[in-house]
């Protein structure tokens, strides 16, 4: 029996205006995909030339979201360069600035992204599709509404440690460029508190001590079955709704999983790791650990606008030449594609969760396989994660306000150096050269560029094109089926651009 | 005591879209009263909430597409601002998202907002122009 197979373009512009992600499939099945980023940035380009510290200044502009994120890569980058270490302080206030921007993110994306799909009215069957809508329409939607009021909160904590918002650029080699007085380290404090008290009502239904207890796929279904406040929660929604649906078969991917670990322990602290971070960096191909290896990073443009004639290289070696021509077919992208030792990798919350071997993960793994449904889960939840730390740390800094806040003179000298960090939506890197006091190249790997790259020299896909083979579509004209598997990786392409368009 | 503000936002590094970030650099070297804050919004969207929480008058400046000919000044108020959203949230949500939720998600009746945009590139002219009009338009509310 044969198969009309077609072409068709997800209509993922409500959420990513400059990603385009074409899809074949036939008989209703999704048998091939490309995803590609249709806008040429080249930030790394505008900071040749400049001073060594610029990139404290420009990087964080990439983004208006991981603006902290870009900002603790780029000063990790310059650290490295100049052999320092900060003091403990410093290390805690650039860590707890860096969570509030995760708690933030992860939940604003998980509800006002990926669950306002539930509103759908390709879910108009769903028997949870009218709660749905009365918790999720854009706008109106009681969860929607209530996400905005208590997350916007949690910006003040930024503002604070970094002395304003927007465009705070307080990290500096070494540490810190001032400390935050004691009276807005208690406003912190209260902010999180009071954050952590509203994510365990609303978002989890129980304490973060109990969902942190879920070790299993039989004890996340105890949990849910145990009352009616985790059955209402978001999670719980998010799990009766979704696996009604059928999340939890589409979006498996090629579970290969990359961290490149974050927020560094002081020396002396109550919080504990794995590491010496606490996000442990990894790698987890084919179920099987390994030591992350920056090294072992390389970017392959051969499907990407950019001149191939250098071949793959080291992000430290990196070049960011657009080259577009139609001499050369293969092209279909502006993100470059990232492979970490030949292997195309997916990062983010739920990369984390494999890395650091949290039971609840590796048995979804063990079992029926990473999916959209894991993938938002492990979003959903990894604020539980950090919430703790968090409250910890701005006790540490309270208790030890004074301490010093620097190390070094905040000089940078010629040298190579990356910084690397977890994103709110997975690894970021900064690679940076310094030669005769300018910087003289600076390449960025960021965690889109990771989940959403095209296809390399072998022609292995990128990790959402992989993970959305093999799912099924029930109406090409509505594809919310590819719609949840690429938001699960919380994609990030379009915050360069926000002109006010008329449309009315 | 701020009596009013002055957001500037859009991507300094985007041509085009770098017309407030523009507008900002004037402002700042210009001499203007203290209870007139002006703020570089850059990229943050719905994190310029916290500048529209207490009610002060607000006048936007930003890029605009589809308001008025080619490198003219327009001033355009919040609520037609607020009408041009898609009625989604996303990573590129920008000032219609921003407007149109915020008498949801404030506290405070939302203040007196107001935006001068620029269409399509701005001559250096048409920055300080703008950079004028939109501190009288915020001396005015204040």
């Amino acid at each position: 029996m044969s198969s009309t197979r077609k072409i068709t373009d997800i209509p993922l512009n409500r959420v990513e205006g400059d990603l385009e992600v074409r899809v074949e499939h036939g008989d209703g099945v999704i048998t091939d995909a490309w995803s590609a980023g249709i806008l040429y940035r080249g930030f790394e380009n505008l900071m040749i030339g400049r001073g060594p510290l610029d990139g404290l200044v420009m990087t964080p502009r990439i983004c208006g979201i991981c603006s902290t994120t870009h900002l603790m890569a780029a000063v990790r980058a310059l650290d490295a360069i100049a052999g320092v270490t900060p003091p403990d302080n410093a290390i805690r206030l650039r860590n707890i600035a860096l969570m509030a921007e995760h708690v933030q993110s992860d939940v604003r994306q998980s509800v006002m992204m990926f669950m306002a799909d539930f509103a759908n009215p390709a879910h108009s069957r769903h028997s949870l599709f009218e709660q749905a809508q009365q918790r999720y329409t854009t706008m109106g939607g009681s969860s929607f509404i209530d996400v905005i009021r208590e997350t916007k909160k949690m910006l003040e904590v930024v503002a604070m440690i970094g002395g304003q918002w927007p465009h705070s650029s307080y990290m500096v080699p070494g540490g810190i460029a001032f400390e935050p007085s004691q009276a807005h380290l208690l406003q912190c404090l209260q902010i999180v508190r009071g954050y952590r008290q509203w994510y365990e009502r609303r978002v989890l239904g129980c304490s973060i001590e109990r969902w942190l207890a879920v070790d299993s796929r039989a004890a996340l279904d105890a949990w849910l079955e145990e009352n009616g406040a985790q059955r209402e929660s978001e999670v719980g929604f998010l799990l009766r709704f979704g696996r009604e649906f059928g999340l939890d078969s589409i979006g498996r991917g090629n579970e290969a999983f990359l961290s490149c670990g974050s927020l560094d322990l002081p020396a002396d602290t109550a919080v504990s790791g794995s590491t010496r971070q606490l996000v442990a960096a990894g790698v987890v191909r084919h179920a099987a650990a390994e030591a992350f290896d920056h090294e072992k990073i390389a970017e392959d443009v051969s499907h990407a606008y950019y001149k191939k004639a250098l071949g793959v290289l080291h992000p430290s070696a990196g070049e960011t030449q657009p080259h577009v021509t139609e001499r050369e077919g293969g092209a279909y992208s502006w993100i470059k594609a990232p492979r970490y030792d030949g292997s195309s990798v997916e990062t983010g919350p739920l990369a984390e969760a494999v890395i650091e071997r949290r039971p609840l993960f590796l048995d979804f793994l063990a079992g029926p396989g990473a999916s959209s449904l894991t993938r938002q889960l492990a979003r959903l939840t990894r604020p539980a994660t950090l919430l703790t730390a968090m409250e910890t740390w701005l006790g540490e800094c309270i208790a030890t306000h004074g301490a010093a806040i620097i190390t070094g003179d905040g000089r940078v000298p010629d040298g190579r150096g990356v910084g690397l960090t977890q994103a709110a939506r997975g690894a970021l890197g900064h690679w940076v050269n310094i030669e005769n006091g300018k910087i003289a190249r600076y390449q960025i790997i960021t965690p889109t560029a990771w989940n959403g790259s095209p296809r390399d020299e072998k022609g292995v896909r990128g990790a959402w094109e992989e993970a959305l083979v093999g799912t099924p579509i029930a109406d090409p004209d509505n594809p919310v089926e590819a719609g949840y598997v690429v938001r699960s990786f919380d994609p990030c392409l379009v915050c360069a651009v926000h002109t006010v368009k008329r449309t009315s | 005591m701020v009596a009013a503000r002055i957001l500037c936002i859009g991507n300094r590094f985007v041509g085009g879209d770098d017309f407030g970030p523009r507008v900002y650099d004037t402002l700042a070297g210009m001499e203007r009263p203290a209870d007139v804050e002006i703020v570089d919004g850059g990229l943050a969207g719905l994190n310029l909430l916290r500048f529209l929480e207490d009610g002060r008058p607000v006048v936007f400046v930003d890029a605009v597409s589809g308001f008025a000919s080619i490198g003219e000044i327009t001033v355009i108020d919040g609520d037609t601002v607020a009408r041009q959203t898609n009625g989604s949230f996303g990573h590129e949500a920008g000032l219609p998202f921003l407007l149109s939720v915020l008498p949801a998600v404030v506290d405070n009746p939302p203040p007196r907002i107001r935006l001068v945009g620029c269409e399509g590139g701005a001559s250096d002219g048409a920055v300080l122009d703008a950079a004028r009009l939109s501190l009288q338009l915020a001396l005015e509310a204040g």
